[in-house]
């Protein structure tokens, strides 16, 4: 399957009653994740053990795939080529995180049962992958399901076909202890095949529907060989033997005849026999063309089995040199049906190749007599009905590699969710289900934040290759320890996620890589991109868009003005406040009145360091600057206090100003809402500074209430101006300043210094809890000072940089000319105009 | 010997002269030189040239190998940029002498005015006289002496090289130190003044970078971007990203840094549609043989123009930012889809160049890879001025990607955090530009056009400048357009969107009566044939892709460029991340993203009910939210073109 056969510019409908995320404008499948057969949410549970959450992982890993202990070591992992890291230095090690996980949270793992809720009952011919995966789907829909297998053992070519080197006993035991336990509706009949235990009629007569998964037991023969020799044996036979405990003797030297998975596996296995010094396995195509998964290859070759490419066995000989193969060699010729290129005899190439054992691994197929008599085969296959997965009796379903021919563990279980999905629809009435496809879902898990996550290489897995007791059948390889497992999720791309920029978000990134990768020739896939860039987007703003301090923009000096450099020129960002309160930028703290001590004295600190000020009820001393803020009525000035800024609570109403010192400023602090009375007593009574207060809520922290409300400054100048009055009071603004580029802004629009509360209690470490900042992680209180004083340099420094930027060599030059506004709501709460048509009158 | 009058004939025609005589070895006299400016400018052979007089501007700017004497004074950037050689001047130079020495004898008899030496990367500068101030500013390397007094804040924001002075350091600049000077440091001085017959007595005193500004002093904590959704004042005033910010600058004190461009919603292209329903058109994949596409620009003042197979171009982006396998992968693309490409910032590569049919030679305001050359062998030449990501900044690359191979072609010292000067040394007011440009089109003959990289800001008032000064394009680039590093703060919050550029760039030349005068290639944020048809609607004559072709060829938007360690190997210098890189798979990916472009274009053009893709205009388009039709002036016809989602177009 390509990584593209699901059509990400255009996806049909997910099925239903399916959790499918496509529709999730922030969210695009990845790679990985198309290329599974069964859509396996794979970077959210890579992204889940990144966080240590495994029943996070857990839940990701199976909510599709019932097998996931046994995928987790055996899946052939289509979704490893498709991971765009393998064109980088390698593909996430998707499978074996998926062992990890497995095997981390172990084989006492529990999923919640579902309950029995509906009255059909389902017969389920086959306990491998496909019937089983359709069991426990139609088990969750509600259903009762019976499951007749024709062994003494459930999990089909799982425990037949793969040899316990590659997956342990035990582990499959995992997987169906987990169905066992999610699915009490599944009923087990086993030793019970089609035709010998149990016939199709009597199938019909107990279950409303019946799904044929019967897999395809059978090997291929060759044609050239007399598979009644015993010095021939089938691949498919071969490893039933030996997973059925068997443990033969092996002549010196085996061929085994194939490239798929079998010959891998019975390569593999005759490896470890006793007897058996040299396994080659001849193929009839080259090193490029051979379908077994690359690691099976490799782990082959590492165990010493010799692949010989290129070579056709045309005859069985014995003659002097002993038992063997007669061989030619082949090239490749013209792509066949299936567009492989078909291998071609080289005239003359006849070689011998000695062997006392020759295992025959070229493909599989179905058998069942029962099926035969009913007229439903179709040569070696059942005969079904891709579109709708039916066999020719309309109660019958099919689905596996008995229905599809030979093919992987994944594949049979696409199959059974497919044949589950059809046989509902069946069980519901819908006769025209809306076509099946695979559904994608998220768990949209934040991307790991490992900083070395684009330097760690592929982490390897050790290999063990035969062990010291190769008839013992170890296991080949080891999976991640803790450490290895977090570098290795930590590299994954993660296609999936939403990524930090609004321009390149994930779906014009996938648009993008479409155009980049589709074929011109693909009309309709060239058109679907053209439609969907056609389409109208959402806005840039949604309709209760607040008015936001960064819709505003700066207009930077080009050509019209002289370039001012950010890097190097100097820019003046003191202050002085009043004429009086010199500090080293327009930037002031306030809001710590009630937090702990050591808060306190580190916001003191820092405040000294950086050469700022503090308002508020209380001085935090280190001779920092205090504008003492009171309520005229209820506390007394502070012969300390450089400042004196009378607040009222509930609204402004007029009061007695006491006398202050000489050397003290009066200020005032004001609401919106005060602005038309506060004002003109602020003025008439010669107040030094007017403290805005754009915060939104109230209490120790009213920042934290949402959005602040800065049209405030917007009123107070139009009100000052009004009067002609602009120039005989200071401005200070408090309010969700968050940056040295608000601070700019604030200026740009009229304040001389803003006030800061909320980001300081994130820069001392704090953290928010119902409305309240709490101390008690972060550093300690030389740490806390030390990042009040960086934060505050850091704004001054941003501060200057968009000074410069406009061309300007001191920020309280910044004026409302140097900025436009992008948003409309803005732009009437701030009267800066936006850019573009008419701008420029 | 040649003689040239300049008394007879005009400077553009004397220094083909110069050049004819230098071809065949010829040395020349120039007489009446009247200080007229470009005087040798673009000579590149190995002859004396003896101006009998005073020179103007830049005089022996832009040359190599020739040996310039000048018998009395000259004016501003006396030798710009000049690879080697040398000049001896009699007299007094005026200011920016040296200017971006590259390897060049620079002989100043006299005094030299402010600023000597700027961005200079190697090569002597000896100044007899007294020098102004700030000698050697932002030096990179090579050797300033000046026997006389230094002027005020000698060697201000040098990162390499050294300053000798011989008389009185008046005072050093900002990150400028003493150091010693060695016995056979001074000998070797002594030597190289007897070669120029000049004598001095005394004692030298040497300046060197301080180191205390080369790097940043803390590094910054690697974070993988929040998305964007989540970041916006929309989520939650104090979001995580807020959050993560201050946290971040509380622990290094200084602005933080990252790639690409802005990162929440601006308005942009897809908040205007075109008026007509072309979906329910079917495009048929021969629309592109029916539709023209074709375009040239640059040919405005006569040069040759950069002519291309569709109004698109590469985006400049530089060999630095990027690694040399994405630079080639794009050059590759350009030339397999035949349109351009452009060099950006780092300097011309012989590969590049071998690999792109046209290819734009971009000249920013440190000279960094600068050479006469590479301009003679460009297609057009750019003068940056500044970017969408980051207008009013010069170019940021971090140590990591400053290498010995990027050091060495920038001229630079390796390993330091580099930011290029925001302005140029010889352009602080438009004038200087025409002088600037003059100078560019001696050194290349006029044969190729030079343009103009404006970053967007007050564009009306830049058009018009732009407009006047000459140049033969703007490249304008909105404030949605991306760098390799930059403040983020700078990314998010200054320039307007690239949707009010074009309209205040178009506003604005129709507004001084030269409406389409001055063609535009609009950047910033253009991704797909559809966001073309719409710019070249509002008046664009071509638009420039540049992190949409590194998407297309890979980039997986991270944006962590400014790391060095790109996953891909696009953003990195580092070879093991480099290596990553498939330069022939991702050039044809570049190529398929650049045809299916073209495919969209046409397509649009031809639903729309044209034959030529620059028929499309204004009317074709509406505005779909009220700032789109603020911003454009378009009709606002919100949900227009919206569609129940069951209905939208599907592929089977």
């Amino acid at each position: 399957m390509s990584v593209y056969e699901f059509d990400r510019v255009a996806p049909i409908d997910p099925p239903a009653g399916s959790r499918d995320d496509v529709d999730d404008v922030h969210f695009v499948p990845a790679p990985c994740q198309v290329a599974c057969p069964i859509g396996t949410d794979a970077p959210s549970y890579i992204a889940y053990t990144w966080e240590g959450k495994f029943e996070e992982a857990f839940e990701a890993i199976t909510a599709t795939n019932p097998f996931s202990s046994i995928c987790g070591r055996v899946c052939d992992a289509p979704c490893e080529p498709a991971c765009r890291r393998a064109d980088s230095d390698g593909a996430i090690a998707i499978r074996n995180i998926k062992r990890y996980v497995m095997d981390k949270l172990g084989p006492d793992f529990r999923p919640t049962p579902v309950e029995v809720t509906r009255g059909e009952t389902i017969g389920i011919v086959g306990g491998g992958p496909a019937g089983l995966t359709a069991a426990k789907d139609l088990a969750e829909a509600g259903f009762e399901v019976h499951v007749y297998e024709m062994t003494d053992r459930l999990g089909g070519m799982m425990v037949w076909g793969i040899p316990t080197f590659r997956l342990p006993v035990g582990i499959i035991q995992q997987d169906l202890d987990r169905l066992a336990a999610r699915c009490p509706g599944i009923k087990i009949h086993l030793s019970c095949g089609l035709g010998s235990g149990v016939t199709l009629d009597e199938l019909k007569q107990r279950h409303d529907a019946v799904l044929v998964s019967i897999g395809a037991w059978q090997g291929k023969d060759m044609a050239e060989l007399d598979p009644n020799d015993p010095r021939i044996v089938n691949g498919v036979d071969y490893l039933r033997r030996i997973n059925g405990g068997e443990r033969p003797d092996m002549p010196e030297t085996v061929l085994v005849i194939g490239g798929g998975d079998v010959a891998m596996d019975a390569c593999r296995a005759a490896r470890r026999l006793t007897g058996c010094k040299h396994v080659k396995v001849l193929y009839r195509r080259g090193p490029d063309e051979i379908p077994a998964r690359r690691e099976e290859l490799e782990g082959a070759i590492q165990e010493g089995i010799e692949i010989i490419y290129n070579v056709q066995p045309v005859d069985i000989t014995e003659g002097d040199a002993g038992f063997g193969l007669q061989c030619v060699r082949t090239e490749l010729g013209e792509p066949d049906e299936d567009g492989r290129r078909r291998p071609v005899d080289v005239v003359g190439s006849e070689h011998f190749v000695a062997g006392g054992l020759v295992v025959v691994a070229v493909g599989q197929k179905a058998e069942c007599d029962e099926l035969a008599r009913n007229f439903m085969m179709n040569g070696d296959r059942v005969r079904t009905d891709w579109d709708d997965m039916r066999t020719s009796d309309a109660k019958v379903f099919a689905a596996g590699d008995g229905a599809f021919g030979g093919s992987t563990i994944v594949m049979a279980m696409q199959h059974g969710h497919r044949a589950a999905y059809y046989m509902k629809a069946f069980l519901d009435g819908n006769s025209k289900p809306l076509p099946y496809r695979t559904p994608f879902r998220t768990s949209r898990v934040p991307v790991a934040q490992d900083p070395e996550w684009e330097i760690f290489n592929r982490q390897h897995q050790d290999f063990k290759g035969l062990g010291d007791k190769p008839l013992a059948f170890p296991e080949i390889e080891t999976t991640y320890d803790d450490a290895a497992v977090r570098a290795e999720v930590a590299r994954c791309y993660r296609c999936d996620a939403e990524t930090g920029s609004a321009d390149y978000s994930v779906q014009n990134r996938e648009d993008i890589f479409m155009m980049a990768r589709a074929k011109l020739s693909d009309v309709p896939t060239q058109t679907a991109i053209l439609n969907k860039r056609l389409k109208s987007h959402a806005e840039p703003f949604p309709e209760d868009h607040l008015p936001s301090l960064d819709d505003l923009v700066f207009l930077p000096a080009n050509l019209s003005r002289l370039v001012i450099d950010p890097y190097r020129d100097p820019c003046n960002v003191t202050a002085r406040i009043g004429g009086r309160i010199a500090l080293a930028s327009p930037l002031l703290a306030t809001g710590f009145d009630a937090a702990p001590v050591e808060i306190r004295n580190a916001l003191g600190a820092g405040l000294a360091d950086h050469g700022s000020a503090y308002i508020g009820q209380q001085s935090v001393g280190n001779n920092v600057p205090w504008l003492q803020l009171l309520d005229p009525e209820n506390d007394a000035p502070s012969a300390q206090a450089a400042a004196l800024i009378y607040t009222r609570e509930g609204g402004f109403t007029e009061f007695a100003v006491p006398a202050c010192a000489d050397d003290q400023l009066k200020g005032l602090r004001v609401h919106r809402d005060d602005l038309k009375h506060a004002l003109p007593f602020a003025l008439d009574h010669e107040f030094d500074v007017l403290l805005l207060d754009g915060s939104p809520g109230s209490g120790v922290w009213p920042e934290l209430a949402g959005n602040p409300d800065f049209a405030v400054i917007r009123d107070t100048l139009r009100l000052l101006r009004a009067m002609n009055r602009e120039e005989d009071i200071e401005i200070l603004y408090f309010g969700g300043i968050r940056s040295g580029t608000d601070l700019a802004k604030m200026i740009g629009l009229g304040a001389n210094g803003v006030v800061l509360g909320a980001s300081l209690g994130f820069a001392l470490g704090g953290q928010v809890a119902d409305g309240e900042f709490e101390f008690s992680g972060g550093g300690d209180e030389q740490e806390r000072g030390e990042a009040v004083s960086l934060f505050f340099k850091s704004l001054a420094m941003e501060a200057s940089i968009m000074a410069r930027c406009t061309g300007k060599t001191d920020i309280h030059n910044i004026e409302p000319e140097d900025l436009r506004s992008i948003a409309r709501a803005t732009s009437l709460a701030t009267g800066i105009p936006m850019p573009g048509k008419d701008a420029h009158r | 010997m040649a003689t040239i009058d300049l008394a007879e004939i005009p400077v553009r025609e004397a220094n083909e002269l110069i050049r004819r005589a230098g071809a065949v070895g010829e040395n020349v006299e120039v007489l009446n030189p009247d200080a007229k400016h470009h005087i040798g400018v673009g000579l590149v052979h190995d002859i004396n040239v003896k101006i009998r007089g005073s020179a103007g501007y830049f005089c022996a700017g832009l040359t190599d190998t020739a040996r310039f004497e000048v018998d009395n004074n000259v004016g501003w950037g006396l030798a710009d940029n000049m690879l080697g050689g040398s000049v001896v001047v009699h007299g007094n130079a005026g200011a920016i002498a040296g200017v971006a020495n590259r390897g060049a004898d620079i002989i100043v008899h006299g005094n030299v005015g402010s600023r000597a030496g700027q961005v200079m990367k190697s090569g002597t500068l000896v100044c007899a006289g007294n020098a102004n101030f700030m000698a050697g500013y932002i030096m990179y390397g090579g050797r300033i002496i000046i026997l006389g007094d230094s002027g005020e804040q000698v060697g201000q924001d040098m990162t390499g090289g050294d300053i000798i002075v011989g008389g009185n350091i008046n005072s050093l600049g900002k990150d400028a130190a003493l150091t010693d000077l060695s016995g056979a440091e001074s000998d070797k001085i002594l030597e190289l003044l007897d070669r120029y017959k000049i004598s001095h007595k005394g004692v030298f005193q040497k300046i060197t970078n301080d180191g205390k500004q080369l790097r940043y002093s803390r590094d910054e904590p690697r974070t993988r971007a929040i998305p964007f959704f989540e970041a916006t004042g929309d989520a939650g005033y104090w979001n995580e990203k807020v959050q993560e910010d201050i946290h971040i600058k509380a622990q290094i004190g200084r602005y933080r840094i990252r790639g690409y461009g802005t990162s929440r919603p601006l308005p942009h292209f897809s908040d205007i549609a075109f008026r007509k329903d072309i979906e329910s058109l079917r495009p048929d994949p021969d629309v592109v043989d029916r539709i023209e596409m074709k375009t040239e620009i640059g040919g405005r003042t006569g040069a040759k123009p950069i002519k291309l197979s569709m109004p698109v171009m590469i985006a400049p982006m530089s060999y630095g930012a990027l690694s040399k396998s994405a630079k080639l992968a794009l050059a590759t693309a350009s030339a397999l889809s035949d349109i351009s490409e452009n060099t950006g910032e780092g300097g011309m590569m012989d590969e590049q160049r071998e690999a792109a049919n046209q290819l734009i030679y971009q000249c920013l305001s440190g000279r960094l890879g600068w050479s006469i050359h590479d301009m003679q062998r460009a297609d057009g030449l750019e003068i940056y001025i500044s970017q969408g990501a980051k207008p009013g900044l010069g170019g940021q690359l971090m140590a990591n990607k400053v290498t010995a191979e990027i050091a060495r072609i920038r001229g630079i010292p390796e390993g330091i955090d580099l930011r290029s000067p925001s302005r140029h040394p010889d352009v602080l007011g438009a004038d200087d530009l025409v002088i600037k440009i003059e100078e560019f089109r001696e050194a290349t003959g006029y044969r190729i056009p030079v343009s103009v990289k404006l970053g967007a800001g007050r564009v009306s008032d830049d058009i018009k400048i732009a407009c006047k000064d000459g140049f033969d394009y703007v490249s304008l680039d909105g404030l949605q357009g991306s760098t390799g590093a930059a403040g983020s703060e700078v990314l998010e919050f200054v320039g307007i969107p690239t949707l009010a550029a074009i309209q205040e760039a178009v506003d604005a030349l129709a507004e001084i009566g030269r409406p389409g005068e001055l063609p535009i290639v609009l950047m910033g944020g253009i991704k797909t044939g559809v966001d073309a048809a719409k710019a070249l609607a509002l008046g664009a004559s071509a638009v420039a892709v540049g992190t949409s072709a590194l998407i297309a060829g890979g980039c997986i938007s991270c944006l962590q460029c400014h790391v060095g360690n790109c996953v891909v190997g696009i953003a990195t210098q580092d070879p093991e991340h480099e290596r990553r890189y498939n330069i022939s798979t991702e050039a044809r990916n570049i190529h398929h993203f650049l045809e299916s472009f073209r495919w969209q274009l046409a397509a649009i053009t031809e639903g729309l009910g044209y034959d030529d893709v620059h028929k499309i205009c204004r009317d074709d388009l509406v505005a779909l939210t009220p700032e789109a039709a603020e911003i454009t002036g378009l009709d606002y016809v919100p949900g227009h073109g919206a569609r129940e989602p069951a209905l939208l177009s599907r592929v089977s």
